[in-house]
């Protein structure tokens, strides 16, 4: 089972996508704090990363410059998962090849389909 | 003489003339009969002597025809003479040499009147046919003795008017005659004194005069009539004072400069520094341009020397007496300013409207931070609303849905989708209207554009969609956005009409046209004529209840379609019958530039 670390504060939305990846056939791994996310990208890291971007005291661009420039994890994934708009023509300008965006509200096959771009069957 | 015949001369018998004519033939009748009674009676010495009457009155008022008469007389007295003297030789010989005296009198005494005349006339003439205003007048009193009939006309008045009044009485008002009378007292010869008379009917006359003594007691004075002159300077004069009226009161600040120094400043200008016109007069105008400005400032002063208007280039920063920035305009136009070449320049504040333009932008991008906000806080919530929806309906078995249930599940997904649907939009269209997007221009071919459309919507299953458009047609577009465009007027098309439902999309253009235009018509519920001007405004701002319950699933897709096009430089037009259908036309222009 892949494991999906989830880093969201949003209490029901957490608990949601808890149901919803073990649903699809997922391992979540559900970090409310940005800051302990931090650690554990690095002493268990996950298949890939959800990340929300709206949070304190780090938010989501902070948390992924953090990983990939400070810790040089390149190589996993991390889908933005935002409702925050204008998220997409950001990333273009990254550059970055596992970077992607789900935006919320996302649905089931939105979510499969999104997972599937950087985890493969 | 012979110039007798060149000057004016009335040919009409005047009645002195009749009189002088009578008394000369009487006198001359009466001496012929007396020097006749004096020959038969041989009374010696009277016999001639009378004829010099009629001689010398004829020669005197008709010089020529005076000698006439002398000849006649001349004649007749010979004849007589001869009659009695026959055969006396000597006495026929005195007579003949009276008769021959009587001619050379009258001629001596034509020819004396008649130099005298003859220049007395030509005086006369040049006198009363002076195109000049002739008129004389006493030293003493300034009482007209003579004028002619320039000077009577240039007054409107008759001669005789003229000559029974005095020359102070015809200046115009009391200060002018003093001026008059200072001048001719301190000088007996003057030219080029410019005075107004009075005329008949009001209006003054402006004249040019000059004078000068002819004797002791007159004074002979040329009058020029110079009303058009100064009619002329009053019009420029007039015209200096509109100009000056302008630019005194003009809302605009306008400066006269001379290499770059500036001449005048009018108040307008004034209040646009804060320095008064003095403080500023005499100032290169360079010193109240702000600092980052002055370099770009003076290059763009360096193009009045061109002498060629130069409009609205220069958008400068003001420093204000108060030290506050002001933004003006600067229009510049040569002019010529005390003979020399000088540059006019309009100063036009545009301060207040750069402040309103900040401010609707800033008003601007707060309602698209709101926008985006809102947006941001509407979409969270949803997320939970349509993971669990999508979990249950995906799975019902495994959560022991019932069918039905599942069916209410589903009508909330789709009233889900709707919201999740117009909030994008929603974001979609700020992005676009904030003109920040930017459109990844590339050449696309038409047809596999809307090819992949009516595949990927599933369209053709819905309607009959018939497509004609030619091959190998190429739109310079944003790909990815006018896919969507195409979306949304198909599924439009199919989503306002019953089946069953006839798409028709077709293409024209012409060589000449700039344009592409495609068309995408359905057989729908149409809409109705006074809803078309709002079918593309966000929201349907007007009368939107009414609208937007019919059509509300178009959302906001319309505004965004627009725009998209509009971005292209083209714009999307749309014909409707109700209960007919609807034609939406795409005008994309051949050539693209984005115009965001």
């Amino acid at each position: 089972m892949r494991k999906i670390m989830l880093i969201e504060d949003d209490q029901q939305i957490l608990e949601m996508m808890d149901v919803l990846l073990r649903n699809i056939g997922y391992e979540p791994v559900l970090v409310p704090d940005v800051l302990e996310a931090l650690e554990r990208v690095r002493t268990d890291p996950p298949d890939l990363v959800l990340l929300d971007i709206m949070m304190t005291p780090m938010n989501g661009w902070e948390f992924l410059e953090r990983v990939r420039e400070k810790y040089q994890i390149r190589s996993l994934p991390i889908l933005l998962f935002t409702a925050a708009p204008e998220v997409e023509e950001k990333i273009a300008l990254l550059n970055d090849p596992k970077l992607g965006v789900l935006q919320k509200p996302v649905s089931i096959p939105e979510l499969r389909a999104g997972l599937r771009r950087f985890l493969p069957d | 003489m012979g110039d007798q015949n060149s000057l004016p001369r009335s040919d009409a018998i005047s009645h002195t003339d009749l009189v002088r004519f009578i008394v000369i033939l009487s006198l001359t009748i009466s001496c012929i009969v007396i020097s006749a009674v004096a020959f038969s009676r041989s009374i010696p010495y009277i016999n001639y002597q009378l004829f010099f009457i009629p001689i010398v009155y004829a020669a005197y008022f008709y010089p020529r025809r005076g000698v006439y008469v002398a000849a006649i007389c001349g004649v007749v007295y010979q004849a007589v003479g001869y009659y009695y003297s026959f055969p006396d030789g000597v006495q026929m010989l005195g007579v003949t040499t009276e008769a021959l005296f009587f001619v050379i009198t009258a001629i001596i005494i034509a020819y004396f009147i008649d130099t005298i005349r003859s220049g007395e006339a030509r005086y006369r003439t040049v006198f009363e046919h002076s195109q000049l205003g002739i008129v004389l007048f006493s030293r003493e009193n300034f009482a007209i003795r003579q004028t002619n009939a320039k000077f009577a006309s240039m007054l409107n008045f008759s001669e005789q008017e003229i000559i029974t009044s005095t020359f102070t009485d015809l200046l115009v008002n009391e200060r002018e005659k003093e001026r008059f009378i200072e001048r001719i007292d301190k000088n007996d010869e003057t030219s080029d004194f410019e005075t107004r008379l009075a005329a008949a009917g009001g209006t003054p006359c402006w004249v040019n005069l000059s004078w000068s003594r002819i004797d002791e007691e007159t004074v002979s004075c040329t009058a020029i009539n110079i009303n058009t002159r100064k009619l002329a300077e009053k019009l420029n004069n007039d015209n200096m004072m509109k100009y000056r009226q302008l630019t005194e009161n003009s809302p605009t600040g306008i400066l006269i400069v001379q290499k770059s120094t500036i001449l005048y400043a009018n108040p307008s200008f004034s209040a646009f520094s804060g320095y008064l016109p003095a403080e500023l007069t005499g100032k290169e105008l360079s010193e109240y341009i702000d600092k980052p400005d002055i370099h770009r400032f003076r290059e763009f002063a360096t193009h009045w020397s061109e002498q060629k208007p130069i409009a609205g280039q220069g958008e400068f920063r003001f420093v204000r007496k108060d030290g506050e920035i002001r933004v003006g305009v600067l229009f510049t136009n040569p002019i010529i300013h005390a003979n020399k070449p000088a540059t006019m320049i309009n100063v036009m504040d545009i301060s207040e409207k750069l402040r309103l333009e900040e401010k609707i932008h800033m008003d601007n991008e707060r309602r698209r931070g709101i926008i985006i906000t809102v947006a941001h806080e509407l979409r969270t919530p949803l997320q939970p609303i349509l993971g669990y929806l999508n979990l249950l309906i995906s799975d019902p078995q495994g959560f022991s849905i019932v069918d039905d249930t599942k069916k209410i599940l589903e009508r909330c997904l789709v009233s889900v989708e709707r919201e999740r649907l117009i909030i994008n939009q929603m974001l979609d269209l700020s992005v676009l209207e904030s003109g920040k997007l930017q459109l990844s221009l590339a050449s696309s071919p038409l047809e596999p554009i809307v090819q992949s459309v009516l595949d990927a919507g599933g369209y053709q299953t819905k309607a009959e969609i018939s497509v004609s458009l030619p091959q190998g047609i190429t739109l310079s577009c944003d790909r990815d956005r006018l896919y969507s465009v195409f979306d949304s007027l198909i599924s439009n098309a199919i989503n306002y009409s019953k089946a069953p439902r006839k798409i028709e999309i077709t293409y024209r253009t012409e060589a000449s046209d700039a344009f592409h235009h495609i068309a995408i018509r359905d057989n729908g519920i149409g809409i109705p004529q006074e809803s078309l001007p709002y079918i593309f405004e966000p929201f349907q701002l007007a009368d939107a209840a009414k609208l937007s319950r019919k059509y509300d699933r178009i959302g906001l897709s319309l505004s965004i379609a627009k725009k998209v096009i509009q971005m292209h430089g083209g714009d999307i037009t749309v014909q409707s019958i109700v209960n007919q259908g609807s034609t939406f036309t795409i005008h994309i222009p051949k050539e693209v530039t984005d115009h965001a």
